[in-house]
């Protein structure tokens, strides 16, 4: 299992992330999410069901990773990803949705993001692309 | 005729006469010579002298012409006393031809020509009776019998036949009465139907002519039955001269009463006004029926009392003559036809009176135009007043007196301050005083109680002299009424019409809604559900030959999550359109959204089927009204009842819940409200807070199924 990330890490040049905090309001997701990634060897060091407790997870666990769902019950993604780089954190943010990602336009570069990737598509290849 | 050829034929006439005196004097056989010849010239020189006038005067008349003509067959007679077989045979047939020619005038008058047929057949017989009748007795009088001592013979002798003389003397004596008795019928006839003008011209020509024919007449009874007809024929002589006197009277009497103008012109100068002005014309023209003509306008003729005239029409026995002045014709005098022959005399009677007739035309035009003025005032249906300066009522007028503060003539008389409320009578008076100053009218509108009945007024005021108005009042209380009524139902209106637009946009904002809640319960449900379900397959399918227990672990996990999402996704499909509702009806379905509620429902649902957006109408009713009892009511039973009910479908639901429902609160009712006006219907809830919920809808069942979108 090592060595396939680490063989992914090291075509991508992203051998040292690891980390991940996942932020979704659905809990089946959130469980779904977190033994694909796990599985494929990404460290879920958190979960967040809200805008304000991803920003307060964030903050703590500082992840490298941020799995941020668009539609939360609070803030949405957008503003949660905006705060997090305005906050100084170095945490790439990946945007996910069951919407398709042309469904949010200009907004999801606008906020800072990495990326996004549908969640029906997510699979830790997926996120190790859009890393830098 | 010209006077020329009077004078040579009045000429001609004296030497005949003269002639016929020579006959006379130099006769063997004449009776009484003096007076023959001083009864019998005048009477021919009469007709002549009487016929020549009235040929000069009246030369389009033949009455003159025939007049003379009977002068001259007159002397006719004389030969009769010729000495010679021959004349004197001549005299004694064509002596009566003066007869026929009595009888010819007599039918003719004043005219000259005989009218109808049976004038043309009465004078015919009259000739034929006056020549043949002594020509044929001629041929069998051997004149013994007449015991004429030294007359020649008679020249047209056949054969002496006394019994046959006698015959046909009864004959023509017998034919020349009958024919007497006709004229005389026909000339009452004549009488009769004669206007009283042309029975002034009658009179004397028919009084003479009658005379001398019923002299005629007797004198043949008498001179048939005995000899003592001799009397009779000299007093026969003497109405004779009168004859033709009286007939040139009646024909000339236009120029005889010429004095009548001249008493017309003393007339005009003391007459009054136009009855007096027609009484004048009427006797300076004799024809009691005359009547005065007043041209007013363009086409229209008034009469003496300012009613219209008809122009008589053409062969009617009336006959306009204009009166012209200045060359413009001012009036017309409408008289009998026969008028129309005293050309002259109209004529000399409407030039001395055009002056007289200018002046009352202007008169009547002024009255006419007052009387146009009148009915155009009396035909509106205004109330009108006319007031002085300071506010005296100075005449009121009143189609509906129960407009009038008082009666009409109460209202003459007193001031506007004694009849209007203060305000009102300052108001008016500013305007009266506006309209006096500027001379254009006013507008008021006013209030009165009325009979107990408030009545509101438009009143106009125009100045209608230096000192006074004109107030028109029209009653407008219908009218103030009705735009009350028109602006009450525009308030309605749009009041309904704002409802409906806020209604619109609810129904688009609860549609709105919808689909948000659609598409959240969606993503959040049978969405993530799949999403999780895809994640755990590819999770599985990673395990699936490393760690088959977990993979099985997961996929068994999946399927849950997969009978999860059915089930979710079910239950939306039923929240869009419950399917039952359309392959079943509404009972059914009301029977499933029972079964379905945590509160026992007792369900009557309708016995038929009902149109399908009234079924769906209902069933979002009661959907709704159970979801609330459930969710707020905390009611522990509902029933549900819908039915038809007078053209509605009647949809009911009452819970025994803690009430304090409105649809003034939360989208749920208001929707529902909103649903059910859209169909012409309306949703009414009682919900007094403790006392349970119970919402009504009625919705019309003739309702026309709205359109699609």
């Amino acid at each position: 299992m090592e060595n396939r990330i680490a063989e992914r890490s090291a075509s991508c040049h992203h051998a040292e992330v690891t980390t991940v905090l996942i932020v979704d309001d659905h809990p089946s997701f959130r469980a779904s999410a977190r033994a694909l990634l796990q599985a494929e060897g990404f460290e879920v060091v958190g979960e967040a069901e809200d805008g304000e407790s991803a920003l307060v997870a964030a903050r703590e666990l500082d992840p490298e990773l941020v799995l941020l769902d668009v539609q939360l019950p609070d803030i949405d993604g957008f503003e949660v990803a905006s705060r997090l780089k305005g906050s100084g954190s170095t945490a790439n943010v990946v945007l996910t949705s069951s919407r398709e990602g042309c469904d949010f336009g200009a907004r999801i570069a606008d906020s800072g993001a990495r990326g996004f990737v549908t969640k029906a598509e997510l699979s830790g290849a997926a996120l190790v692309a859009l890393l830098p | 005729m010209k006077p020329q050829l009077a004078v040579l034929a009045w000429n001609l006439a004296l030497a005949v006469a003269a002639g016929a005196v020579l006959l006379v004097l130099r006769s063997d056989h004449a009776d009484s010579k003096a007076a023959t010849i001083a009864l019998a010239v005048p009477i021919g020189l009469a007709f002549a002298a009487s016929g020549l006038l009235a040929a000069t005067r009246r030369p389009e008349n033949r009455t003159g012409l025939l007049l003379v003509l009977t002068g001259f067959t007159w002397f006719l007679g004389a030969l009769a006393e010729a000495n010679g077989s021959v004349p004197f045979t001549l005299g004694l047939a064509l002596g009566s031809v003066t007869l026929g020619f009595l009888v010819h005038l007599l039918l003719a008058f004043p005219s000259g020509r005989l009218g109808g047929r049976l004038d043309r057949t009465i004078a015919g017989v009259a000739y034929a009776v006056a020549v043949l009748g002594p020509a044929l007795t001629l041929l069998f009088d051997d004149l013994e019998r007449s015991r004429c001592d030294g007359c020649p013979e008679n020249a047209l002798l056949i054969e002496a036949n006394q019994g046959a003389t006698q015959a046909l003397e009864g004959t023509v004596v017998g034919g020349a009465l009958l024919l007497i008795a006709a004229i005389v019928v026909q000339l009452i006839r004549r009488w009769r139907a004669a206007s009283p003008p042309l029975r002034r011209s009658l009179a004397p020509v028919l009084a003479t002519g009658t005379a001398a024919l019923t002299l005629v007449a007797a004198a043949n009874i008498v001179g048939v039955l005995s000899d003592a007809g001799e009397p009779l024929y000299w007093l026969l002589q003497g109405v004779l001269f009168t004859v033709p006197i009286s007939f040139a009277l009646g024909l000339l009497r236009s120029h005889l009463a010429r004095a009548g103008v001249g008493r017309l012109v003393v007339e005009l100068g003391h007459s009054a006004g136009p009855h007096d002005l027609r009484g004048a014309f009427s006797r300076a023209l004799g024809d009691p029926s005359l009547e005065v003509a007043y041209r007013v306008n363009e086409n229209g003729w008034v009469g003496t009392g300012g009613r219209p005239l008809e122009r008589p029409s053409k062969g009617s026995d009336r006959v306009a003559t204009f009166v012209e002045r200045d060359g413009r014709c001012v009036a017309a005098l409408i008289h009998d036809a026969s008028l129309a022959d005293e050309r002259e005399l109209v004529a000399a009677v409407s030039a001395a009176g055009a002056l007289a007739l200018e002046g009352a035309r202007s008169l009547q035009e002024l009255r006419a135009s007052e009387a146009r003025n009148r009915a155009l005032l009396d035909a509106i249906p205004d109330l009108m007043f006319r007031i002085a300066r300071d506010g005296t009522y100075l005449d009121a007028e009143a189609d509906e007196e129960e407009d009038l503060t008082a009666p009409a003539d109460q209202i003459v008389g007193s001031n506007v301050f004694d009849r209007l409320p203060r305000d009102i009578g300052e108001r008016l008076m500013r305007s009266i005083h506006r309209a006096l100053s500027d001379g254009e009218t006013k507008t008021i509108e006013y209030e009165l109680e009325l009979r107990g009945e408030p009545r509101s007024f438009e009143g106009r005021v125009v100045a209608s002299g230096e000192d006074e108005v004109l107030v028109i009042v029209r009653n407008i209380t219908e009218r103030k009424r009705k735009e009350d009524e028109l602006r009450r139902l525009y308030v309605e209106l749009e009041r309904g019409l704002g409802e409906l637009q806020a209604s619109r946009a609810r129904i688009v904002e609860a549609a709105d809604l919808e689909r948000r809640r659609l598409e959240r319960n969606l993503h959040d449900g049978a969405q993530q559900r799949l999403v999780s379900i895809s994640l755990a397959l590819r999770l599985a399918r990673g395990k699936l030959l490393s760690e088959p227990p977990e993979a099985e672990t997961l996929l068994r996990g999946a399927g849950e999550e997969l009978g999860f999402a059915l089930e979710e996704l079910r239950e939306l499909a039923r929240g869009i359109h419950p399917a039952i509702l359309t392959d079943r009806g509404l009972a059914p379905a009301l029977e499933s959204l029972a079964s379905r509620s945590p509160v026992p429902v007792d369900v009557q649902g309708p016995s038929d089927r009902l149109p399908p957006w009234i079924e769906t109408a209902a069933y979002y009713v009661v959907s709704e009204a159970l979801t609330n009892a459930a969710k707020y009511a905390e009611a522990s039973e509902v029933s549900v009842r819908v039915a038809r009910a007078n053209g509605d479908a009647l949809v009911e639901v009452r819970d025994n819940g803690v009430g304090g429902a409105s649809p003034d609160r939360g989208s749920g009712l208001r929707g529902l409200a909103d649903r059910v006006s859209a169909l012409g219907g309306r949703l009414r809830v009682e919900s007094e807070p403790g006392a349970g919920t119970f919402i009504r809808a009625e919705i019309p069942l003739a309702t026309v199924e709205p359109a699609a979108g």
